[in-house]
């Protein structure tokens, strides 16, 4: 590309500042999406790691596992149907906890899960727990970070019951408090106290096709089935979290997208003269054409490339302070979304370049 | 006998439709044969640039036919006529219509880059070019750090970079005083009976007229011929 290559060499400043600018709004755009991404795994990784698809919960829980409430007459129903074959149930229990001879206090997520089904999680140190032992449990790796260490004993503070921490696991959060995963043996002692209905669930997740949930809905009464992304929105904070961040990267990219065409537009409309010579002297609209969308994909390539370094460089700053996740394939998303808009920004002075005349070329003082 | 360069048959143009058409150019005839220099004048408004477009394939005629070489100009679509202008014209515009952030090498490479050659060649080319409009110190120079006539010179020097048939000039010496527009104006002379080419050119300078072999004469839309150079 003779012509781009050129030019940008030769205005360098003009470029350097367009190039500037579409560095600092990429690196935005880079830096709140982490932070969506951190938050949303810092609120919820414990439903997003889940290997399963979908989650029953009551009828009319509003899709909130905190407010689902199953029996076990229905569990065992479930298990019964034939699309409930690999279905699991769960039990969710917010409550405070206190380190054991100690006062201080946290918030905590326990989850009660089959150990021997696809519930379990990830365990990175210590001994994962089996299904019969009520007075070990496994916690989220944040706990470690606030000073917990394997063989800690904890009490819940509504019930009384206490835990002795086997296994420490990772990326298990619930409504931004770690979770802690106990057997159904340790949930006994959870419940309240003088239940007589047995064992309490709140919900029962499983895999399996639309058709198979659509029966399952159909013949079993009091239940409902919603997708694994529903029941994040579910989540305490999830939904509002997530939608104001996302409103900024909208916003963000919308900016960008008025910002490179204003740039992109000033500068063409300086240049009308020059396509105007460019053409008479035999140049095609199709290479002006070429060389524009050049220099607008150099720019934006040049530009995403310094601002995915920097906010991986500033990521490494903030880790541990902030809640910040970016996965490469976020970045590139959102490097092709840059990229798109980029050249909508640009289409305009296309426009103008492909419409102008090789005549304006002639009988005129430039 | 001598081979025509650029031929016109009747040719008139008429900007706008209906009641408010103006007829700029009324079946015009004229026939350039090689090694010739034309020198159009006429007074502004005349449709000298007008003229001067229409050789030039920038504007299509209302009427008429034009050739130039064996095509026929007025049958070419687009693409076509952009092709044509790339390989067979030449042209010199009124002010530097330099490209500002080439270099004047690069002026007359990026004619070549059009054309699609590669290579050494187009270099050699565009050198010895430089060298005899006496431009080689001012290679690597922008428009910018130029003098009004070194431009004019690069202009020339671009307008002859694909060895094209004819020369399109309009005002090449408008921004230029009267000693270095005729030195340009020399140029432009030269090369055309040294190449056996043929070129137009647009002025307003009386002076420049002795330099020509031709002088046509545009008034109200009809072109006459003037003898030369008793008329001066
Ligand atoms: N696109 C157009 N639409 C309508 N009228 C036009 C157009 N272009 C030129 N004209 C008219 O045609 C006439 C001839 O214009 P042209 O530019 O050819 O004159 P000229 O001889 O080159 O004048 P000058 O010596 O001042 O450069 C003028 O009256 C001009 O107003
Ligand atoms: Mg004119």
């Amino acid at each position: 590309m003779f012509l781009a290559l050129r030019e940008l060499q030769h205005a360098k400043l003009r470029y350097l500042l367009i190039g500037f600018i579409m560095v600092l709004i990429s690196w935005l755009v880079l830096f709140v999406t982490g932070l969506a991404q951190g938050l949303s795994s810092d609120n919820a990784s414990s439903i997003q790691n889940m290997k399963a698809d979908y989650l029953i919960l009551q009828e009319e829980s509003d899709h909130r596992i905190n407010r689902s409430i199953l029996t076990d007459e229905i569990w065992r129903e479930i298990q019964r149907h034939p699309a409930g074959d690999h279905a699991s149930p769960l039990g969710v229990h917010m409550n405070t906890l206190t380190k054991e001879s100690s006062t201080a206090k946290f918030d905590a997520a326990f989850f009660a899960i089959d150990m021997a089904s696809m519930m379990a999680p990830k365990v990175v140190e210590g001994t994962m727990i089996n299904n019969t032992d009520a007075e070990h449990v496994m916690a989220d790796r944040s706990l470690k970070d606030d000073g917990y260490r394997l063989g800690d004993r904890i009490v819940d503070q509504a019930t009384g019951a206490a835990f002795t921490i086997a296994a420490f696991t990772e990326g298990q959060s619930f409504s931004h408090a770690p979770v802690i995963h106990l057997n159904f043996e340790g949930w006994k002692a959870l419940q309240p106290s003088g239940s007589q209905q047995g064992t309490i669930y709140n919900a029962v997740a499983l895999n399996g096709s639309p058709e198979q949930m659509d029966a399952l809905a159909q013949d079993i009464y009091g239940i409902e089935i919603i997708t694994k992304s529903k029941a994040l929105q579910g989540i305490p904070g999830f939904q509002e979290e997530q939608g104001s961040l996302v409103m900024m990267i909208v916003f963000l990219f919308v900016i960008a997208a008025f910002v490179l065409a204003v740039f992109f537009y000033v500068i063409t409309i300086q240049k009308m003269n020059q396509f105007g010579v460019l053409k008479a002297i035999g140049a095609g609209t199709g290479y002006l054409v070429r060389n524009l969308i050049f220099q607008v994909l150099t720019l934006t390539v040049v530009s995403l490339a310094i601002s995915i370094g920097l906010t991986y460089g500033v990521s490494l700053l903030i880790a541990g302070v902030v809640p910040f996740s970016l996965t490469p394939s976020v970045v590139l998303l959102c490097s092709l979304l840059f990229l798109a808009v980029s050249l909508m920004g640009s289409l305009l002075s296309l426009y103008r370049v492909i419409k102008i005349d090789a005549i304006e070329a002639i009988g005129r003082a430039a | 006998m001598k081979q025509s360069k650029l031929m016109l048959d009747q040719v008139s143009k008429e900007f706008g439709d209906g009641d408010t058409s103006v007829k700029v150019l009324d079946r015009i005839s004229l026939d350039i044969k090689s090694g010739e220099f034309v020198a159009v004048v006429g007074p502004s408004g005349s449709g000298k640039s007008t003229f001067l477009s229409i050789a030039g394939a920038l504007l299509s005629p209302t009427q008429g036919r034009i050739w130039m070489g064996d095509h026929e100009v007025t049958k070419l679509s687009a693409k076509k006529m952009n092709q044509l202008r790339l390989s067979h014209i030449g042209f010199v515009f009124q002010s530097s219509n330099l490209i500002p952030y080439l270099t004047v090498r690069d002026q007359l490479l990026l004619i070549a880059k059009l054309a699609g050659q590669q290579g050494q060649e187009p270099k050699q080319r565009a050198d010895h070019l430089l060298e005899r409009l006496g431009l080689s110190h001012r290679k690597n120079h922008y428009p910018e750090s130029l003098s009004g006539g070194e431009r004019q010179r690069v202009a020339i020097a671009r307008a002859w970079m694909n060895d094209p048939e004819l020369i399109l000039a309009d005002e090449p010496t408008a921004s230029l005083d009267s000693e270095r527009g005729r030195t340009v104006v020399q140029m432009l002379a030269d090369e055309v009976k040294l190449r056996q080419k043929a070129a137009v050119m647009v002025t307003h300078d009386k002076r420049m007229l002795d330099l020509c072999d031709r002088i046509v004469y545009i008034e109200d839309g009809k072109l006459s011929e003037q003898p030369q150079p008793i008329l001066l």
